[in-house]
């Protein structure tokens, strides 16, 4: 009883202008946060086609999911996607940065040019790179059959596809983690790196037992977000290969989208939707506990 | 000599990461036969295939069009996150801990959830090829809030409680003395705003289906999978130039700002 | 409390200004009414066409020709918003009961939906109905427009038979002045180029190129059109069960197979360059909307027009996937009589030339190549006679619930079969039979 009136005694002192600031967002949270949390859970029991109304199908949403090989594909697509893109986007940008980290002119100019593609559409890299793939007359295999090498089938084997979209997710996002790690370059005391020189340590001693480590928390950074951009992974597949060859690249957004908005199987893909979502959670959480003890000295 | 080595590597980054818009653009300035040759310059450079792109695809109003979404969120998150942040920072109200614990837990909500609820949403709002439709899901983000909050929180609080002694309201403390002293914030949540919803194209594909109300991003898409370039590379290579080119302009002016921002959060937008 | 040093008037104005906001966020204003017209005595129709420049033309024309001759029945005519398809634009709208009256861009293979969600009227209702369309279909062709409830939601409009375009230089060059009839001479000639790319480096010509990505619409231009042909008019389903178990159905995924194989064909995807205009493939699969994009681009361009190939020991007329655009009246009409005169109007033989002469699209009729009528204009267009012919041997796709998801699944199926060889023909047949029935199944 005592903590009730203390409550009230404790709103009636808040600032009433603090409730009125938050009001735009609490309407926004219902309409566009709450409210679809919940119709979204309500979808995933129901058959629905928007058109005719909806059906209550209990469980049978989840067991056509876990017979549908469109469903594991897409998962396992994306698993190899992250597999590719997050240590080929580490390496890279680590080395750049490090490349600019040190006393160099024009690092003004090469940095704002490696972030160039950072800022430019998904949709504008996508058309441009599947010129650069193509396989009669695409610049790769142009460039890799006068030096004498065989063209490579990027988009077009079903083993090459989800690597060439990995390596050019890659040159698109790489210029933003050169940027975090340069700003994680810079926050390492220079005295660390003075006492390892008096102690003895090569350079390369001195990049795993300080450098790695001190940037363990970019790394972290990288990680969960490059593990959800590649969940989220749609415009690429969807203008360059369509899912194919093979539903090689069939992202778990592309598949969503395909059921709900071509096949107007919105409960079924709601289903989706909730169980990918549920695996992004669990691989996030897993990244940071795994990552976040992370020691790179040993 | 490890100099060299270093500017030769930092080189061969410039030429990977320019070249491909470079030919871009260079493609999308010749004609059809030569777009398969190496050469970046052709004596035949022409605008014909801007001319097709224009002719074909509304380009210029899904340009406006853009630009009234992208503006119009942007002003919008802008708005309603400082005016929330400032609560958050600045406020004693019961239940703040419990809303912004909620506002942090919103950012960990993957869009495969809420996609298919806010689309049928919007059908029956009847909000389907409207702006409103385009700005409404994204007129407060999470991101922005948790940000202007972090930022009033360092401004002292005797400076808002010297202004409340003059009699100055809260939206006035917030405008007039808040705002001038948050000038970086407001550019990075700016940035980062303008560019996620000019650059997303999954959302407007959903609902909006009239061409007339398409974005750029979609507009291209859809003009170069969809069949209506009618195998013209040099057309398509056009339209992705025109999506390009706000970006390109935008980006040479304050390239500062925009590796500055995104480098704050660590966000692509 | 806690304001009570701040004078009022502020916190009103806040309070209001908040309230705007919020006003701002919540004002999803509903769709505005059409504004009924006052008169009463005239009835108002709204008529929906195809949303490309030269339908609208013809529409606009028989629009205001109909305005004219009916001042009690006034229609205006409104393109469908143009965008991903008219089904998802129509599906939509059946939600949200924004339907037109008339709309005469629908495609049977959505008609499923739109029944089912009960948005058309059956013409069966209308009296003159068998008279009227008996006159201009042929009704065995209008017999595969009937929905499995028995009744004709659709009357067949216009179609677009996909067939052979081919570079009548190219195959000059090999020795052929005949375009290939049978698979064997479309794979020969594709071999023949394949040897000459091989000697010459620089010849880089192929006998055929199809986007390779599984496109469920991308089969409208492959397997749909060469089963039809080898398969004499079937379709994939018989009573709306799966009925393209067969040998036809093998001898086109085997025939396609063999073409990437053999490098008569190679692995490509059509955001790039057409080949055809570059004069780079030697024939291509399409309607008679090719036409005008080859005399655009490569006026200089040699071509011919044939059926689709057949199988070697074809018999008999070749038949092949048309893209049908049917009229159709929505049961949000409140004046179905009035809906029908107007459609009468649409489908009478003066309209239909124009719809030729306007748009360049078949109509579907029986008489197009003996009314008189029509003589002249094929006189003038000699490429359409073969597009007219065919049309009458022009079937479209299923009315079965999500077609195009058994389309996606067969294009899957296709795809690993064809383009990379990973199963037989027999299995990729059969696989994508047991995925077609488990998607109907999963409708009931």
């Amino acid at each position: 009883m005592k903590s009730v009136s203390a409550l009230i005694s404790r709103i009636r002192g808040s600032e009433k202008n603090g409730y009125l600031f938050m009001l735009p967002y609490i309407i926004f949270f219902c309409l566009f946060i709450a409210y679809p949390l919940i119709f979204s859970f309500v979808l995933i029991f129901h058959r629905w086609n928007i058109v005719t109304p909806m059906e209550w199908i209990a469980l049978r949403n989840f067991f056509r999911m876990f017979q549908d090989p469109l469903f594991a594909r897409a998962i396992i697509n994306t698993l190899v996607f992250l597999v590719l893109h997050i240590p080929l986007q580490i390496v890279i940008a680590l080395i750049f940065a490090v490349l600019l980290n040190s006393a160099i002119k024009f690092r003004g100019l090469f940095r704002s040019v490696y972030f160039f593609p950072v800022v430019v559409s998904g949709v504008v890299v996508t058309i441009l790179w599947a010129q650069l793939y193509n396989y009669e007359s695409g610049l790769f295999n142009h460039i890799l059959t006068t030096i004498g090498l065989p063209a490579v089938p990027w988009l077009v084997d079903p083993g090459f596809a989800m690597p060439s979209i990995a390596i050019m997710a890659t040159w698109k996002n790489v210029g933003l983690y050169i940027v975090l790690f340069l700003v994680g370059l810079q926050t390492i005391p220079a005295y660390l790196y003075e006492a390892a020189r008096i102690d003895g340590a090569s350079g390369k001693d001195q990049f795993l037992n300080i450098t790695l480590p001190m940037l363990n928390p970019t790394i972290v950074v990288i990680f969960i977000l490059s593990t959800i951009g590649g969940f989220s992974l749609f415009i690429e597949p969807y203008i360059m290969t369509g899912g194919g060859p093979m539903n090689s690249t069939l992202s778990a957004m592309l598949y969503i989208y395909n059921q709900a908005f071509s096949f107007n199987h919105m409960g079924y893909a709601a289903a989706l939707g909730f169980v990918f979502a549920l695996i992004i959670l669990s691989v996030v959480m897993l990244q940071r506990k795994v990552l976040e003890t992370g020691d790179y000295s040993t | 000599m490890r100099r060299i080595g270093i500017y030769i590597l930092l080189l061969i980054g410039l030429i990977g990461f320019g070249y491909p818009f470079v030919w871009m653009i260079s493609a999308s300035l010749k004609p059809e036969l030569e777009i398969g040759s190496l050469a970046l310059w052709s004596a035949n450079f022409s605008l014909k295939n801007y001319e097709l792109v224009i002719n074909r695809i509304p380009v210029f109003r899904a340009l406006l069009n853009s630009t009234i979404v992208s503006v119009s969120v942007t002003i919008s998150v802008i708005f309603f996150g400082s005016m929330v942040g400032f609560a958050l920072a600045k406020m004693r109200f019961v239940g703040k801990e419990i809303l912004f614990v909620v506002i942090l837990f919103t950012m960990m909500i993957p869009f495969q959830i809420t996609m298919i609820p806010q689309y049928i949403l919007m059908v029956w709002l009847g909000l389907t090829d409207t702006y409103l439709g385009l700005i409404a899901p994204y007129a407060m983000t999470a991101l922005s809030i948790v940000l202007f909050r972090q930022f009033f929180m360092s401004i002292p609080q005797a400076l808002i409680d010297a202004a409340r002694v003059d009699g100055c309201s809260d939206l006035r403390i917030l405008f007039k003395i808040v705002w001038p002293l948050s000038r970086p914030v407001i550019i990075t949540v700016g940035i980062l705003t303008f560019m996620t919803v000019w650059n997303d194209v999954l959302w407007p594909i959903i609902i909006i289906r009239e061409r007339s109300m398409m974005t750029m991003p979609q507009l291209v898409a859809l003009f170069v999978t969809g069949g209506e370039a009618e195998g013209q590379l040099g057309a398509m290579l056009a339209s992705a130039t025109l999506l390009a080119l706000p970006v390109i302009i935008g980006y040479s002016f304050f390239q500062r700002y925009f590796i500055d921002s995104m480098a704050t959060t660590g966000l692509k937008g | 409390m806690v304001f009570l040093n701040e004078s009022n008037g502020l916190i009103v104005k806040e309070k209001i200004f908040v309230i705007i906001c919020i006003l701002f966020l919540l004002s999803c204003g509903a769709p505005s009414d059409d504004s009924r017209d006052e008169r009463t005595d005239v009835i108002r129709l709204t008529y929906w066409p195809a949303p490309n420049p030269q339908e609208m033309e013809l529409a606009d024309s028989l629009v205001k020709v109909w305005n004219r001759n009916n001042p009690h029945i006034q229609v205006r005519m409104q393109p469908i918003p143009v965008g991903q398809s008219t089904e998802e634009v129509l599906l939509a709208s059946i939600a949200a009961g924004t339907t037109p009256d008339i709309c005469s861009n629908i495609w049977p293979g959505a008609l499923y939906d739109f029944t089912r969600a009960g948005g058309l009227i059956p013409f069966e209702k209308f009296s003159d109905f068998d008279s009227v369309l008996t006159s201009r279909v042929p009704s065995e062709l209008l017999e595969t427009f009937r929905s499995p409830d028995g009744s004709v939601y659709q009357i067949p409009w216009k179609t677009n038979p996909v067939m052979m375009i081919y570079n009548k230089r190219i195959l000059r060059e090999l020795g052929y002045e005949e375009p290939p009839r049978i698979y064997s001479e479309f794979i020969r000639m594709g071999r023949e180029l394949a040897e000459r790319r091989e000697n010459d480096k620089r010849f880089d010509v192929w006998m055929g190129e199809r986007d390779i990505r599984p496109i469920w619409w991308q089969r409208f231009f492959d397997f749909l059109p060469f089963y039809y042909a080898a398969s004499g008019g079937k379709t994939l389903f018989e009573n709306h069960t799966v009925a393209f178990v067969n040998e036809y159905a093998e001898a086109v995924i085997a025939f396609f197979s063999e073409c990437y194989r053999e490098k008569v064909f190679p692995r490509t995807f059509s955001h790039q360059q057409d080949p055809f205009l570059l004069e780079r493939m030697a024939t291509n699969f399409a309607g008679s909307w090719q036409i005008p994009t080859i005399r655009r681009y490569a006026p200089h361009i040699e071509f011919g027009v044939a059926p689709v190939p057949v199988p070697d020991d074809h018999e008999g007329p070749i038949y092949t996937y048309g893209d049908f655009k049917n009229i159709s009246i929505f049961s949000t009409t409140r004046y179905p009589e009035a809906s029908w005169e107007f459609v009468k109007f649409l489908i009478e033989a003066d309209h239909d030339l124009l719809l030729l002469e306007i748009a360049n699209q078949i109509p579907v009729r029986g008489d197009l190549l003996t009314n008189p009528l029509f003589t002249d204009f094929f006189n003038d267009n000699p490429d359409m006679v073969l597009f007219a012919e065919q049309a009458v041997y022009t079937r479209s796709v299923d009315e079965v619930a999500d077609i195009k998801e058994i389309l996606d699944a067969l294009s899957q199926e296709y795809e690993a079969a064809v383009v990379y060889g990973r199963r037989s023909p027999a299995e990729a047949i059969q696989r994508a039979a047991r995925r077609a029935e488990l998607i109907i199944e999963w409708n009931k």
